[in-house]
């Protein structure tokens, strides 16, 4: 029986310790999340499930890589970027949602995605066909790429629609969580480029000696400050709100 | 976040890839890359003293521009005469003039403790750019003799000292704002990630496209666009374009006397080396753009607090 075989993590395997964590810590965001949805008021149930949504996609994905990486050694790209597929877009959903009260339009979540989409698909090109042994080129090119649809989030989580409209919602709580979400958009989504560089041919990896078992363990952490970052700034904006609607 | 801390993390981030390529180029070429930006943009920050100076001041344009030259010509002799304490004044006025541009969308405040996180905050980034890249400061030494002069100020175990205590200081001047509730702990967090990222920067890229990288973008963009908003408060613009008109005639200006001091030391009648005019020429633009900004400022902070 799987459920009874025996996974060994090696003690000073401190990728494997990461991604055990990461999945823990997911399906436990994602429990915390599902429950508190009945908590909070109407209009902040969706955001929590998304919020739910994000951790548990990423605990069940990390339930297959924490295997796939002990089995094999190896990167679990391709499970990696399935995960983010998911999960970077639904994150973007959540800028949606809450400026969606300040007259935010579905073309701003369809842009919000687009850049998303380019983010993502460069990394993994960047990643999955680097050559072996790494090629410096191919890396810096994907990685320029990917880096647009960065700075495109970042611009508009901090000047452009998304900050806009939280400072014309007149809600507080909702101004400083969108403010919150940008300050995670530029710091802990600033990780990613870290594990990317770290693979074959990376700047990392050529310069610093960094090898490619970092890109795991700065992916793993960058994860897990922002998925479960990420719900819980929802989670504080929507309980907040909720208690100043109550007592109104 | 302002637009100017922005665009430098933009670029830092497009950049970075490149570091590889970055890393091998000489001086020469360093120049080539970063002299267009240092014109076209860096110059232009410093044209329109003359406007912001004659505000509130009871001086004419001839005499304001003639009091400019006056310190010009008493920088350049300085230079002439005792090289290591032009150098050191230029070092010093321009920590605190890049500290006080950092920091005057926050707050324009006169008081001492101000003053010194401007300082220290300046003293933090000119002595990472030597201390980060000594290596490189080095070798510019010894290719032109005429900086030889200067190699006993840059000393590793001073410089390592003034960068880790001058950081520490504006770190330490930041919080204790924070505490005393003059600058938001938002802002203070904001700060530290951008004198990360400078640090960052000018360990990783090559002395002057990591100097530029900083100086353009988050000096000389920053200080323009706020200039631009002053006159445009003031009613002295309306548009972009009547702002560019003025920051025009000093900038060409600028450039045609630098080209003609070059053309001079291409001719040999003036024999000293490019570098090192280059570095009289930006101090002599410095200094008395340094006295004008302080003043500008004070105006700006005002203008900010109606």
């Amino acid at each position: 029986m799987n459920l009874l075989d025996i996974l060994i993590i090696p003690k000073d395997d401190a990728v494997a310790f990461t991604f055990f964590t990461g999945y823990m810590a997911m399906l436990a965001a994602s429990i915390f999340f599902f429950f508190e949805r009945g908590r909070v008021a109407d209009k902040w149930k969706l955001s929590l499930l998304v919020s739910a949504l994000i951790t548990f996609i990423a605990a069940v994905h990390y339930y297959y890589m924490r295997d796939y990486y002990l089995a094999t050694g190896e990167n679990p790209t391709a499970l990696r970027y399935i995960d983010w597929t998911l999960t970077v877009p639904l994150m973007c959903v959540e800028f949606y949602l809450l400026t969606k009260a300040a007259g935010a339009k579905l073309s701003l979540m369809w842009k919000l995605i687009g850049a998303s989409v380019v983010m993502l698909v460069a990394g993994y090109i960047g990643e999955a066909f680097n050559p072996k042994g790494g090629d410096t080129a191919h890396s810096v090119m994907w990685g320029v790429i990917s880096t647009i649809g960065y700075i495109y989030i970042l611009y508009t989580a901090w000047f452009g629609e998304v900050a806009r409209l939280a400072e014309s919602s007149n809600n507080a709580v909702v101004k400083r969580g969108v403010r919150t979400l940008a300050w995670f958009v530029l710091v802990g989504w600033a990780i990613y480029p870290i594990g990317y560089m770290c693979m074959p041919g990376g700047w990392l990896n050529m310069s610093l000696g960094w090898g490619s078992e970092n890109v795991d363990l700065f992916y793993n952490i960058a994860d897990a400050i922002n998925k479960i970052g990420f719900g819980l700034v929802v989670y504080s904006i929507a309980t907040s709100s909720s208690k100043e609607d109550h007592a109104a | 976040m302002t637009k100017a801390i922005f665009f430098f993390i933009a670029c830092l981030l497009l950049l970075l890839p490149f570091v590889f390529t970055l890393e091998g180029n000489s001086f020469s070429a360093q120049l080539i890359i970063t002299t267009p930006f240092l014109l076209f943009l860096g110059i232009p920050h410093g044209a329109i003293d003359n406007l912001l100076y004659l505000r509130n001041n009871n001086i004419n344009n001839i005499q304001f521009i003639g009091a400019y030259l006056v310190f010009i010509g008493l920088n350049v002799a300085l230079w002439f005469t005792i090289p290591c304490m032009a150098y050191v004044l230029f070092l010093l006025l321009s920590a605190y003039h890049f500290g006080q541009s950092q920091f005057s969308h926050y707050l324009q405040n006169q008081a001492i403790s101000f003053q010194a996180l401007y300082f220290l905050w300046g003293v933090s980034i000119l002595s990472a750019l030597i201390y980060l890249n000594i290596d490189d400061v080095y070798i510019i030494m010894d290719q032109h003799e005429e900086f030889a002069a200067f190699k006993s100020l840059h000393q590793k175990n001073v410089l390592r000292f003034l960068f880790f205590g001058s950081t520490a200081s504006s770190l330490l001047l930041m919080i204790y704002h924070g505490f005393k509730n003059h600058i938001k702990w938002e802002s203070i967090l904001m700060e530290t990630v951008v004198i990360t990222l400078i640090l960052v920067c000018f360990y990783l890229m090559p002395i002057l496209i990591g100097f530029s990288l900083y100086f353009v973008i988050l000096h000389s963009y920053k200080v323009l666009k706020e200039e631009y908003n002053f006159l445009l408060s003031e009613k002295e613009i309306n548009s972009v374009k009547n702002f560019f008109l003025l920051i025009t005639p000093f900038t060409l200006f600028s450039i045609f006397g630098i080209t003609f001091l070059f053309a001079l030391i291409h001719f040999n009648i003036l024999q000293i080396s490019y570098g090192y005019c280059l570095l009289i020429a930006i101090s002599s633009i410095t200094l008395p753009h340094v006295f004008v900004m302080n003043k500008f400022y004070r105006l700006f902070g005002r203008n900010q607090n109606t």
